[in-house]
């Protein structure tokens, strides 16, 4: 029972710290987390895209799905599934920044200048 | 008579299609094919960007010849002159066999072959000092596109620099950030279905001939397309269009905006397309008011009647309609904004994703291998491409810019480069300013297949194995119709050469970056193919060389209204915020170039077909269709400077002098002389180019364009004497 609720305590500083974390990030308007891109891009497709593509049970999901003002909203409200669990449950804070980072970076009004080559 | 032996060398390539043709039936077949010792094996070239497949022939070993595989259709069973030369690559005596350290002094020629364990250890032990002393920050790593490329640029970002400078500020970067603007993507122009097409300084028929060089002459030959063309010379491909009209340099852009005013004024742009899917059309509508065709007539030196009346035919043509973009590199410091242009043109006459238009690329989802990235590098990029060219491509630097801080040690020292199948020194206008750089380097390692002009001035060469004795990553050809190629190899490496991946892996094991490398180029590729809509997918590609999705080209998918373009207001933006948000003009402004000064004049450049930038100019085979270049010169120009044909003469800009001689023609105008790139080599193992012609790189000046950081090429005047 003790444990339970020394867990409980951990939880909910960790989603305190997450919380503020993107509470800042949001009153940065519209510049750019300051998470890594690359290891975003890692995670997001490592737990991510399991259940977020085509024909999955989450449907596609793609940094283009949003726009960069809706992937800031919905990391404010930090919810997942539809709002039955926190997005903290799905990942640990460190790499929420980072999935954060690279699906702002690549939003569909993101500046996305195409290259020759890769 | 280059273009009498050029065409001879198609027709064989013609031929040789057809011999493919049966051959592809056998290999849809049978995949690779052995009989006795004759072995037929599907890969990928490497000669120019458009990576067409081939089949190699192979006999008791040896390569014979190189047939093209028509189950591509992006290369539609052709093989240009440079993909039927290839295979000599592998052969030349003169190319790359065992890694070198450099003997004497830079440049004086003298090298101590080593083992890989050597040239690796030296290597390493070279980077970690510069990075003890200087940070990560002080290796530049600079590369050319290539299918192995992300593995060297991977290394440059694990081993922590920020500094990874790529070709595009020396390419297309101007097109691809003005398209990116406009669209949210760079489209392909589909000139098979074209009816009327605008050339401005793209030179198709001559510079590049790929399967959409063939596209365009089968439009303009057999269903009569029409074909416009500006360009100050007098081109093979100005000698094939319905009309030529030598536009006067660095106002490709007054004509663009007169054909926006006509159209607008007249009302011929498609008005429901405009509406569904573009925003700015009224800022863009008072923005052209001004130029009118009279006004462009003088800039241009078209005459105005003739820009109306191309402006209205090519409203009536649309959607089949293009001004194409080309694939040449930028001329002027305005050349992101011409290129703006363009793109609203050809959105305001409605040819987007339409048959015949400008069509979106297609793409194929590949898997991709997974490792766990590096953090990112804590400096910040030499060039501060943050703050020079906040909207460019940041991961692929901006050359020039680079390069002046460099020089200057601004914001940091850069002591260290490593280079991959690139060569600076040709590449780079002002190749005195690149000398430079390369002088004030603690240390330079390139790896190559042979010894350019920068690699002759490097520290360690890692002699790279060439594209037909080794496995690549697998790539998608994205396009109108995406293809996935697989290049593999075709023979054993002849000598003691190594693929890129293999060199890049040598060098993270010293580095301590083996995490990020620990796979093979098997599971990468395997991990690549498995998404691919095919059973034994690898096993595929092994056999087919290509995997071509069926149903073919489709068109239309963006054509609806709902659809989001990836830009800021999700639409066409004919208008951008963005651009005025940064400093930039929301819409193309015209400015004037600069004339020439008396007794000077400007000086243009340009290609030839049979060779890849500076890169393949020792090809034998290729070597006897141009081994130098000429300075083209205006027969008045030609008499004022005292300059007959076939005179050696110098010519001198600002930054440096070259000698080569003159072509005395009508076919170019007056205020401009012409040369072609990539001539002049300093590399004596470069055997048959060593010192034939001028290099335009040690002509042209340092200027770039204001947004893209792309080089301006067409910006230098230079003096012309007979010596």
């Amino acid at each position: 029972m003790r444990m339970n609720r020394k867990l409980q305590l951990v939880i909910s500083s960790l989603t305190a710290i997450v919380f503020a974390v993107l509470l800042s990030m949001a009153a940065m308007g519209a510049s750019s987390p300051k998470g890594n891109d690359g290891k975003g891009r890692y995670y997001f497709r490592q737990t991510c895209k399991e259940c977020h593509t085509k024909g999955a049970k989450g449907g596609e999901i793609t940094p283009l799905t949003k726009t960069q003002a809706q992937w800031r909203s919905y990391f404010l409200k930090g919810k997942h599934g539809g709002g039955s669990e926190t997005l903290i449950k799905v990942m640990a804070d460190t790499q929420l920044l980072d999935v954060q980072t690279y699906l702002i970076n690549h939003a569909a009004d993101s500046l996305q200048p195409e290259t020759c080559g890769k | 008579m280059d273009r009498r032996r050029f065409l001879k060398t198609t027709s064989g390539t013609a031929g040789a299609g057809a011999i493919a043709s049966s051959l592809s039936c056998s290999l849809r077949k049978r995949g690779t094919v052995s009989r006795g010792g004759r072995r037929e094996v599907p890969t990928t070239c490497e000669l120019c960007p458009n990576k067409c497949s081939v089949v190699a022939v192979v006999e008791d070993g040896v390569i014979r010849k190189l047939n093209p595989n028509p189950e591509n259709p992006k290369s539609r069973g052709m093989l240009c002159a440079r993909g039927n030369a290839g295979f000599l690559q592998a052969y030349d005596p003169n190319r790359l066999k065992r890694p070198l350290i450099r003997a004497g002094a830079r440049g004086e020629g003298k090298w101590r072959e080593v083992s890989w364990d050597e040239a690796f250890d030296y290597t390493a032990q070279k980077l970690t000092a510069i990075k003890e002393k200087y940070g990560p920050q002080g290796v530049l790593w600079s590369s050319t596109e290539a299918f192995a490329e992300i593995f060297f640029k991977n290394l440059g970002l694990a081993f922590g620099s920020p500094n990874i400078v790529r070709h595009p500020t020396l390419c297309l970067s101007s097109v691809n950030l003005a398209y990116s603007t406009t669209f949210g993507t760079v489209p392909s122009f589909d000139l098979l279905n074209a009816n009327y097409v605008i050339m401005a300084g793209a030179n198709r028929f001559e510079a590049l001939i790929t399967p959409d060089t063939m596209d365009l002459i089968d439009s303009t030959m057999n269903r009569k397309t029409r074909l416009i063309c500006l360009d100050p010379r007098f081109t093979v491909t100005a000698s094939k269009a319905d009309q030529w009209f030598p536009i006067k340099p660095g106002t490709d852009m007054a004509f663009i905006l007169a054909m926006l005013h006509v159209v607008i004024a007249e009302g011929r742009h498609d008005k429901e397309f405009v509406v569904n899917y573009c925003t700015g059309f009224e800022q863009l509508t008072e923005h052209v008011k001004p130029y009118t065709p009279e006004w462009a007539e003088k800039e241009t030196e078209i005459p105005a009647r003739d820009i109306g009346r191309i402006a209205r035919e090519f409203s009536d043509a649309a959607p089949r309609a293009v001004f194409y973009a080309g694939r040449r590199s930028s001329w002027y410091q305005n050349d992101f904004q011409m290129r703006r242009a363009q793109a609203i043109l050809n959105a305001i006459v409605g040819n987007w994703d339409r048959q015949g238009g400008m069509v979106p690329n297609a793409k194929i989802a590949l898997g991709e291998y997974m490792f766990l990235p590096w953090d990112d590098p804590k400096a910040p990029r030499v060039d501060e491409m943050d703050k020079n060219f906040p909207l460019a491509a940041q991961g692929d630097g901006a050359y020039l810019k680079l390069r002046e801080n460099v020089l200057a040690g601004s914001p940091y020292p850069v002591k260290g480069w490593m280079i991959a199948k690139q060569d600076p020194l040709n590449a780079l206008p002002e190749q005195a300013k690149t000398l430079r750089m390369i002088e004030q380097m603690d240390f330079i390692a390139a790896i190559d297949i042979q010894m350019s002009d920068s690699a002759w001035y490097a520290d360690v060469l890692f002699p790279e194995s060439t594209y037909l004795e080794r496995w690549d990553p697998i790539e998608v050809m994205s396009g109108i119709w995406p293809v996935v190629v697989l290049r593999q190899p075709v023979i054993k490496p002849l000598h003691d050469t190594k693929p890129c991946l293999e060199i890049v892996q040598g060098l993270a094991k010293r580095l301590g970056l083996q995490q990020y490398f620990d796979f093979t180029i098997e599971q990468w590729n395997e991990a690549a193919a498995k998404e691919l809509p095919i059973e034994m997918p690898l096993e595929y590609l092994k056999k087919h060389g290509v995997f071509t999705p069926p149903g073919g080209p489709k068109y239309g998918a963006t054509l609806n209204p709902e659809h989001r373009f990836v830009t800021k207001s999700g639409k066409i933006e004919l208008y951008s915020e963005r651009l005025q948000e940064n400093g930039h003009d929301p819409l193309p402004v015209y400015h004037s170039r600069p004339e020439p000064p008396y007794g000077k004049f400007r000086l243009v450049i340009g290609r030839k077909a049979f060779y890849t930038h500076a890169n393949s100019t020792s090809n034998p085979w290729l070597f006897d269709f141009a081994p130098e270049n000429r300075l083209w010169i205006n027969p008045a120009s030609a008499r004022s400077a005292g300059v007959a044909d076939g005179d050696q003469v110098e010519v001198a800009s600002s930054v440096g002098a070259v000698q080569l001689r003159a072509k005395v023609t009508q076919e170019i105008r007056p205020d401009c002389v012409f040369m072609l790139h990539g001539f002049g080599k300093r590399s004596p193992w470069l055997k048959r180019a060593y010192n034939r012609g001028g290099s335009d790189a040690a002509l042209l000046e340092t200027a770039w364009d204001k947004v893209s950081g792309n080089a301006a090429m067409h910006e230098t005047f230079v003096k012309v004497r007979k010596v």
